[in-house]
């Protein structure tokens, strides 16, 4: 079997369908606490149509805790500015490694979300170091982790508004994202230095979190950037 | 909210994640030297915050406990072995609490 054709074989596909798995059953958990919390506020179509278009967890319960206080759609759409800067940094990040049509990288934005962003990452870096293509790792990763984390929000959302619980498993669900995120910043860490530089970015994000909780959500594109800039060009 | 409004907040949210991908250059020199380096503190920076509560105070005992497992596997740099680590964690996080 050729390089290419060992590619494009399922067996990728389903390597990164079985990396996703914890995250998006975390994600299903999640989207049903979403789907329970948002049918009194939105009604069932547009809590819905919420989880269809907007996709982002992070903002959906944002918006959830700001309808209940009776927020108006000035507010909200704040809210929804502050919240998405941090995807800015991301996508930069990834398209300093994706080449591609921008019609095809427009595509794949849908689906950058934290969690897709890191296993993007992570199936690049290890793509490179086996001698294939990052970018093509990248692309298919993100596909293949989007449509797997999209659905299980979808899902999550439904079973919500269905009125079922997931019971007893919200904490554990909880703990898949600190687990997730410490193996991908590891994983992430080619030297040193990048170990320095996730070091200063947690004790930032701690002192943030603590001292502007309000702020919280910009904590690690405000960190990252911190921590990124001293250093050579390359 | 409104549907305008939903939809609104959907195409601010598509913008942002599309703005970057499809707009900028391909970054090159100290640009793409920074960006290349943001990951790894970037991840950091969500698994220190999956820690702190909306409150300011830190997570739950068990969580920390799934937290410290996974910094112990993680020098294998091995996600699969850094998620049985933070399992591990957490269980003997609730065997203990």
């Amino acid at each position: 079997m050729s390089r290419r054709s060992a590619h494009r074989s399922p067996g990728v596909v389903r390597s990164i369908v079985a990396t996703t798995l914890p995250a998006a059953a975390a994600i299903l958990v999640f989207g049903s606490l979403y789907g329970a919390a948002a049918r009194p506020l939105l009604g069932v179509p547009l809590t819905i149509a919420s989880s269809l278009l907007i996709f982002s967890g992070a903002l959906q319960f944002a918006l959830i805790g700001l309808l209940g206080a009776a927020a108006g759609a000035s507010a909200l759409l704040l809210t929804a500015a502050t919240l998405n800067l941090r995807h800015l940094v991301l996508g930069a990040v990834l398209r300093s490694r994706l080449a591609g049509s921008g019609r095809r990288r427009g595509a794949l934005a849908f689906f950058l979300v934290d969690e897709t962003f890191g296993f993007a990452i992570a199936a690049g870096d290890a793509a490179e170091r086996a001698g294939r293509s990052g970018e093509r790792e990248i692309e298919r990763t993100l596909l293949v982790s989007g449509a797997l984390c999209y659905v299980a929000w979808q899902l999550g959302t439904l079973i919500g508004l269905l009125g079922a619980e997931i019971p007893a498993v919200g904490e554990a669900a909880g703990v898949i994202f600190p687990v997730l995120f410490i193996g991908l910043a590891a994983l992430a860490c080619r030297m040193p230095s990048d170990v320095a530089r996730a070091l200063g970015a947690v004790a930032l994000t701690a002192a943030l979190a603590v001292t502007l909780p309000d702020l919280r959500a910009l904590a690690p594109v405000v960190a990252g950037v911190l921590v990124a800039l001293p250093g050579r060009a390359a | 909210m409104s549907p305008v409004v939903l939809a609104g907040i959907a195409l601010i949210t598509y913008a942002s994640r599309a703005a970057a991908l499809v707009f900028l250059r391909k970054p090159g020199g100290r640009f793409a030297a920074i960006l290349g380096r943001m990951p790894a503190p970037i991840f950091a920076s969500l698994a220190t915050l999956s820690l702190v509560t909306a409150d300011g105070s830190l997570a739950r005992g068990p969580i920390l406990w799934a937290a410290l497992g996974a910094l112990a596997a993680s020098s294998t740099r091995s996600l699969p072995l850094c998620l049985v680590g933070g399992l591990a964690g957490y269980a003997l996080g609730q065997a203990l609490s």
